[in-house]
Formats: structure tokens, sequence, C-alpha cells
């Protein structure tokens, strides 16, 4: 367990230095190293703008604001930092500046937000289960995750943000710390709201788990 | 002593293992003894493992080149901006001395503007002229390099004789005095142009055609035809010279170059018979060897232009008197030399 921990560390040492080599080239005016830092982020952070969003599109702009305000606002990182955490702090601040946008607009138009959302869930299912081979199993396992989206997407944003980035992205308590700026206790006690609110939520949609 | 609501808000913690062993055991005592609390970990348990088990999205293909054109355009607009507003170092230094540069040349420009205009301003009123105009002409260089371009270099005293011959022409070409008096309040450039338009330049030409005085007018017009048949000097470059000094006040020269005109004197002669007279006249005039005669018939009287040796004027004028009563304006000093035009005006009985 200890021998695993460690190779983990190292593992994300390594990711800090290498990142933060390409960050040092892009403050030296070099865009180019900017393409490497989007390689690797790109994924991780448009699904974070996914998960929070519920809305593939929306998640696909939100990420590519938040990566280009990165890229202006490069010169302010701090070497101390780790890049992947001040990246994935801009794509979460983005995200919720975009619900709250995107509520807004459906506030005054009259239309329910989780109704827009609720296709376009589907959509980007439809794409990201696209190479499973029965298309029975893709069909149920396409309906499931967009019930659980559905619930992830009805939880309060302080909450979804901490399960999104805990659960589902697997990052731990110190990052999450971090990346929200809220205390340690916090975050636990979010986390824990949030697991027992996505869970009742579950029940109710799917039933008996 | 814990309860389910309790338990329940502490099971995910106890899923992740965050709990103090006494909390732990306090809830693994619970758990065997409610089956309510035990579906809730299983449930837990259950939803852990759906969101874990989410499948990621794939970003669009074109989702990096997007970014990286969208980044390589700020740059371009970086630098752009760079290049014009930065650095603050170099760009306020700039700013501070044009400023500075344009204030002074400001500044130069106002206080040059203010030389020119007290330059124009007329140095003294016509009767003062009337006064003082008998002061001699020192010297006067008349240079006409090219036929288009004329560039005239004179030294006049200050008090010039040209001043009287304006007041004479304000007197005698009648209708014509009023626009000459008028153009006389700006400056005393403009006294000289008024006298300028006796030898008829071009725009004074056209300003006598207006005139009710036809003997002025005609006289005009005899001066300016024999312009290209006549050769430079004499009345054609005194012409040429006024005529240059009149545009040169119209465009506000400097009053040096407007003092350099001529002085003429105009004799008028009252005789009994006009064409007698103008025969006896014209021989005076060849007899004092008199330059560029010209002569012009009224109705009764005759206008004879011409040039004579300032020597010989007084003697020309001694003569006269035995033709007719003479009144004669505008005499130049004893002491000048040279050729100095004179108008003569017979006027007949």
């Amino acid at each position: 367990m200890l021998g695993m921990s460690n190779i983990i560390d190292n593992k994300k040492l390594t990711t800090k230095d290498e990142d933060l080599k390409y960050v040092v080239l892009c403050q030296k005016g070099d865009t180019e190293a900017f393409d490497v830092l989007v390689e690797r982020h790109q994924k991780k952070m448009l699904n974070i703008a996914y998960r929070m969003m519920g809305d593939y599109d929306e998640a696909c702009d939100v990420t590519q604001e938040a990566f280009l305000s990165a890229y202006k606002s490069i010169k302010k990182f701090k070497s101390e930092a780790i890049f992947s955490t001040w990246l994935y702090r801009i794509v979460v601040n983005y995200s919720k500046n975009r619900l709250k946008q995107l509520r807004n607009k459906a506030q005054r138009e009259g239309v329910s937000i989780d109704d827009v959302g609720e296709i376009k869930i589907e959509g980007a299912l439809c794409q990201s289960s696209a190479n499973e081979t029965n298309p029975g199993a893709q069909m149920e396992q396409r309906e499931r995750e967009a019930q659980v989206q559905k619930c992830i997407t009805s939880l309060d944003e302080e909450y979804r943000e901490v399960l999104v980035l805990r659960d589902i992205q697997g990052l731990s308590y110190e990052e999450i710390k971090d990346i929200l700026k809220i205390p340690d206790g916090t975050v636990k006690s979010r986390l824990s709201r949030a697991r027992n609110a996505l869970k009742d939520c579950l029940v109710k949609v799917i039933g008996d788990l | 002593m814990m309860n389910c609501k309790d338990i329940e808000n502490s099971l995910p913690l106890y899923l992740d293992n965050l709990l103090s062993d006494k909390d732990k055991r306090a809830i693994d005592e619970h758990l065997k003894s409610c089956p309510k609390c035990a579906k809730a970990l299983a449930n837990l348990k259950r939803t852990d493992a759906i969101t874990r088990g989410l499948s990621e999205v794939e970003p669009p293909s074109w989702f990096k080149q997007k970014i990286m054109a969208r980044v390589r355009e700020e740059t371009d607009k970086k630098s752009f901006a760079q290049k014009w507003f930065y650095p603050l170092r170099i760009k306020i230094p700039i700013q501070v001395f044009a400023t500075i540069f344009i204030v002074m040349l400001a500044v130069y420009i106002y206080r040059a503007g203010n030389e020119q205009f007290t330059e124009v301003l007329p140095p003294q009123a016509p009767t003062q002229v009337l006064e003082t105009g008998k002061d001699k002409l020192s010297e006067q260089t008349i240079k006409l390099p090219e036929a288009d371009k004329i560039v005239v270099k004179k030294k006049v005293s200050a008090k010039d004789t040209r001043d009287e011959k304006v007041f004479m022409y304000d007197v005698s070409p009648g209708s014509g005095a009023p626009k000459t008096q008028e153009r006389r309040k700006t400056s005393s450039q403009e006294d000289i142009t008024a006298a300028a338009g006796n030898i008829a330049p071009p725009v004074q030409r056209e300003r006598a055609a207006d005139r009710k005085d036809a003997s002025y007018s005609a006289l005009m017009a005899k001066q300016a035809e024999p312009a290209k048949a006549m050769p430079p000097p004499g009345v054609e470059l005194e012409r040429k010279k006024e005529g240059y000094v009149l545009g040169a006040s119209m465009k506000q020269s400097r009053a040096p170059e407007a003092q350099s005109v001529m002085p003429k004197t105009t004799i008028s002669v009252r005789v009994g018979d006009l064409n007698i007279a103008v025969g006896e006249i014209e021989k005076l005039l060849n007899k004092y060897e008199a330059k560029k005669i010209v002569k012009q018939m009224l109705e009764g009287k005759a206008i004879l232009s011409a040039e004579l040796k300032v020597k010989n004027i007084k003697d020309f004028i001694v003569q006269l008197k035995t033709i007719g009563r003479v009144e004669e304006k505008g005499m130049p000093a004893d002491s000048a030399e040279g050729d100095i035009p004179v108008v003569i005006e017979i006027i007949g009985r």
C-alpha cells in the first residue's frame, strides 16, 4: 500500500515538473508550449465542465474559454502552485459562471434548464459510448448515465463541484481544498451531503440500487 | 449514542475511512442491528460505484486546434498592443516630449504671428504723409530676372512720396477715390496699391473699368496695351513692379516691400486749343529726352504719360507754363536722379 502511494506521489511530482517546464516556456512567450499543456489537460478539463454543466456543447465552450483565460493570465501563475490545480479552478469557476448565465436566461425565457440539459446529455453520451458493441446494453447504459447526470445536475453547485472532483475525477481532498479554496472540514462535510443527496436522488429515479 | 440520522450522515466518510476509530466502531455496531442503515450504506456504495463508473466524454477532434488558434490570435493581438502601447516606460516619455514640442511650436507660431501683425500696421496717417512727403528718395534698385518671376529690391526712405500720390488720386479720379480710401484703412501698403493702380496692375485695371471717370479708365487701358510691344524698362517696368507690390500687399506682405514704389508726378495744364497744345507738349517732351511717351486723347482733354529725367523736369514745367496754366503735384526732390514717370493732363477750354 505504502509503495503504491509513493509511486502515485512520484508520478504527480513528475507531471507537476513537466507542466512547470512548459508553463515557464509559455511565460517566456512560447505559444507552442501551451499546446502541450492543452493536450495534457483538455480531457479532464472538459469532463469536469461537462459533469458540472450537464451539456456537452456548453462544456466545450466553457473549457475553451477556461484555456484561453489560463493562457492570458499564465504570467500570474506562481511556480509554487500546481498547474493542474490552478487550471481546474479556472474551469470550475467558468462552469459556475456559465451556469449562472444559463439560469438567468432560462428564467427570462421561462424555460427549465434541466429540460434543455437532458437532451444534450443524451447526445453527449452517444458520443462517449459509441464504441459499445451491444446496442441494447449501450441503450441501457446511456439511459442510466443520463439519469445519473440528471441527479448530479440537480445537486446544489457547492455539493456538485465537490462530488465531481472527488468521486468522478478522483482528485484528493487536498487538491479539492486547493481548487475550491475551502477548508478541509468543509470539503468533507459537503462531500458527505453530496453523496447522500445523490444516493437519494438515484433511489428515487432508478429504484432500489 | 448515535441515531440513524447521524449514522447516515457519517456513512460517506465511513466509506472513505475518514472517521476516528471510535466513530467507526460505533457505526459498525449500529449497522449490525439496523437493516435500514445497512441498506443506506449498500446504496451509498452502489452510488459510489455508479459515479466512478461514469464514462468520460472525449473532446472533439478540432478541440485543441481551436483553442490554439484562439491562443495564437490572442498572442498577435497582444503583441500588436505591446508594440504600440507598451512598455509604458517608453511610451510615457515620448508622449511628454511630444506634448512639450507641440506647446513650444504653438508659442513660437503665436509670437511670429504677432511680429507679422505689427509689421503690416500703418506706420502713420495719410495727412502726416502729406506733410513729410517731400523727403528725398534715397535709392531705388529694381531687378527683373525673369519675365514671370519678378523680384523687387529697393531701399526707400520710410516716409515715401508715394503716399502723397495716393492723396492726389483720392482727389482727382472722382468716383475712384472712395474705393481707394476704404482700402487705405487696413495698412500703408493699401495706399501704395492705390498709387500703383494708376499705372494699371491687373486688379486695379478691373476696378478702373467700373469708374465713371472716362479719362482715368482710358489711361488704364492705354497703358495696359503696350505691355507686349514695349521693352521692359521705364513705365512698363514700373507697372510690373507696382503690380507686384499690389499683389504682395493683397497677400499681406511685409511693409518694407510695399515701400518700394516709385513716386510719380502729375501735371495738369489748362490750355486754349487742346490739339495745338498737345502737339507742343509732345515736342517739349521730345526736346527734354522723354521716354515712353503715351498719348491718350479724350473729349475735352488729353493725357500724356512719359518718363522724364528729374533734372529736366523743372525746365519742362517752365516751358509748359508758356503753353497754359500749370498745376503740378508730386514733384520729385531736387537732388533726385534718374527718370521719373510724369502724367500730363491737358485740359482744353
